[in-house]
């Protein structure tokens, strides 16, 4: 057979011209079956550039961490505040670096894990400035916080998409009741006296929220607060 | 209690043309190449691991893998013959680094064709001709019981290796005059890079007698008329894409030579060198006879084992000298990436390499149907080309990284133009 546009003689194995791209067909000549030169859509797994991408950036991190380290321990030799800085810097790349060495990272183990960590941060900082507030104030806020985000993370990507608007109005409504808990834990752990503050974010979000669940109920007032709206 | 010998690990310092390729490396680029053979049946991949294991003990300084000294890369041989691939959808897909320290070379089998790809650190296309032709005489002798004489490069595969197919025959054959390296840069092809890393891969089958009755025509052997072909296309592709001739470049073509024709060499290592005519457009047009005129002076004047000892006299000096030979390797690798990068590759548009006639044992031709040669890519050039002849066809591949096939399409008008028939065949099925 021949390409109908630039005259070569093609192999049988060919569907399309390799000079022009011309579809081979000819209306009055049956072609016969080749084996293709070689197999078709089989590509390999080729390695990204993601594991050099990832080497930078913990070469990246690791700067500013030697750099505090160094000039932490020079004057005196001692280590005093360097800690709270390497703490920051590891949640740093385990938050916004980490993820990167996955090629679809899943955000329902992340999230937990990350909020792990950031407990971990906490309870350092508590203990080494010597304070008691880890497991009255800083726990139950942390695990309150990880709470909220992790429902929030998974609901939306197991369902993927689905009931958006049940789940952000529930969410925050949900992040209102950790201010009221919140002030509540303070008043309890330092003796201050309740002014309520935390009663005006709750009763916004709350408001927020549940306006967000009922145009999530109710079709006609959802579609018309999207014509309002769009842009 | 008796003490067990530890087994002798063959290696070898990489030959003197060798060094450069792990030092030139890139992230997505290593100097491979693929010989192939086509067989009349499909491939038994049971029989072939077998034969491929015991041609790994026979060529120790082929089947190995790249290490790394404090000073230079060496080769290693391989432990075991490693596993028999399945085909992808292009040939020669990038070999990493790791990869490379496990074995350097792979074998693939599709449907009726074995393949194998070098790293061209372990031997020129010669040297995996040999190791090609020897891997099929060892599977066809265990698949169908034959028995294939020692002829045609067919060697003993039960006897140790010898000495001179393994020595580095460059230091022997260096003049006592280096050449210079001085040379034009000439004009690089560019496209639209192809995104995935697919390679494109089209092979041109000609007619040997009709392919030569035009060559002698004009007065040219094979290889002088295919690398003038090239040439015009070149320059035919250069006018398309650069129309002002004052901004053209010089086209040029490196031609590996095979040493062996002319010095005394049974090595199977790498010992070629090369030759780059050229063609400047600037100068005005070319015809057909004036280019093969060009390229026969080049080869007629450097194609000699005078010349050729100073070219490889220069190469050998600055491997000797004993500041480079301290330097540790990290370090060489830099400084020979940078002279790669910046003159390696600029010399010559790509690289028209010809193992020539492939010949075996009359035995064996009754299994065979073809035998390819498919070059990779250049690491900043996006075309190359291995040509071989196999009973009465010419196999011409081309390789290229970008989307357009410009310069295949150039180079069959010069063919069609001088009443070469020609058929194409490509990997590009359905993309």
């Amino acid at each position: 057979m021949y390409c109908i546009k630039c005259g070569v003689r093609l192999a049988d194995t060919e569907k399309k011209c390799p000079l022009c791209g011309t579809t081979v067909y000819h209306p009055e000549m049956a072609r016969e079956a080749a084996e293709p030169l070689y197999p078709e859509k089989r590509m390999p797994t080729t390695a990204s550039g993601r594991k050099v991408f990832c080497g930078a950036i913990i070469i990246l991190f690791m700067f500013p961490l030697v750099l505090t380290f160094l000039s932490d321990i020079w004057p005196d030799g001692q280590i005093d505040w360097f800690g709270f800085v390497a703490g920051g810097i590891v949640l740093a790349y385990l938050t916004f670096a980490f993820p990167v060495w996955f090629e679809k990272p899943n955000p329902v183990i992340l999230v937990p894990c990350n909020f792990a960590a950031y407990i971990a941060y906490i309870l350092y900082v508590c203990l080494a400035t010597g304070g008691s507030w880890f497991f009255s104030v800083a726990l139950p806020v942390s695990l309150g916080a990880a709470a909220i985000t992790c429902t929030l993370v998974s609901l939306l990507y197991c369902l993927k998409g689905k009931g958006r608007l049940y789940i952000i109005g529930g969410t925050i409504i949900a992040i209102g009741a950790l201010m009221l808990m919140i002030e509540w834990l303070i008043v309890k752990e330092f003796s201050v006296p309740f002014v309520g503050w935390s009663l005006y974010p709750l009763i916004t979000l709350a408001l927020f929220g549940g306006l967000l669940i009922y145009l999530a109920m109710n079709r006609v007032a959802r579609e018309k607060i999207e014509r309002k709206l769009f842009f | 209690m008796t003490k067990k010998t530890p087994k002798l690990i063959r290696w070898v310092r990489l030959d003197n043309a060798a060094k450069i390729y792990p030092a030139a490396r890139k992230r997505n680029w290593s100097n491979i190449y693929r010989q192939s053979v086509t067989l009349r049946e499909e491939v038994d991949k049971t029989v072939l691991a077998s034969a491929l294991e015991m041609n790994v003990k026979r060529f120790p300084t082929i089947a190995a893998r790249l290490r790394k000294g404090l000073f230079w890369f060496y080769l290693q041989q391989v432990d075991a013959a490693p596993e028999i691939r399945d085909e992808y959808s292009y040939p020669l897909v990038y070999m990493s680094k790791a990869e490379m320290r496990k074995c350097a070379f792979r074998v693939i089998v599709y449907k009726k064709r074995i393949a194998v790809e070098f790293f061209h650190s372990l031997t020129d296309g010669n040297g995996a001709m040999v190791f090609l032709k020897n891997l099929v005489a060892e599977y066809l002798e265990q698949k169908y019981g034959i028995s294939i004489p020692y002829e045609n490069g067919i060697l003993d595969r039960r006897e140790e290796p010898r000495e001179e197919e393994m020595e580095d025959c460059f230091p022997k054959n260096a003049g006592p005059v280096p050449a210079s390296r001085r040379d034009t840069d000439a004009w690089h092809m560019y496209g639209t890079p192809q995104k995935d890393g697919f390679l494109h891969m089209t092979c041109f089958c000609l007619s040997v007698a009709d392919a030569l009755d035009v060559a002698h025509r004009y007065n040219a052997t094979l290889t002088v008329f295919m690398t003038a072909v090239m040439m015009m296309a070149l320059l035919r592709l250069q006018n398309e894409m650069v129309p002002q001739i004052k901004q053209q470049k010089p086209v040029k073509v490196l031609i590996p030579i095979n040493l062996r024709h002319l010095f005394p060499a049974r090595t199977l290592r790498n010992f070629a060198m090369y030759t780059i005519p050229e063609a400047d457009p600037r100068l005005g047009e070319y015809t057909l006879e004036e280019i093969i005129e060009i390229i026969r002076h080049k080869m007629g004047a450097e194609f000699t084992a005078k010349h050729m000892r100073s070219v490889i006299a220069t190469n050998v000096n600055d491997e000797k000298n004993p500041l480079v030979r301290l330097i540790p390797l990290p370090l060489k690798n830099l400084v020979m990436k940078a002279i790669f990068n910046s003159v390696g590759e600029k010399k010559a548009c790509l690289t028209l390499s010809n193992i020539g006639r492939i010949e075996v044992p009359a035995v064996m031709q009754p299994y065979i149907e073809r035998f390819d040669f498919v070059l990779g890519v250049q690491a900043a050039a996006p075309y190359n080309c291995g040509m071989l002849s196999y009973g009465d066809t010419v196999y011409l591949s081309f390789i290229r990284n970008i989307e357009e096939p410009a310069l295949e399409r150039h180079f069959f008008e010069v063919l069609h133009a001088l009443g070469l028939p020609v058929t194409v065949e490509s990997n590009r099925n359905e993309r």
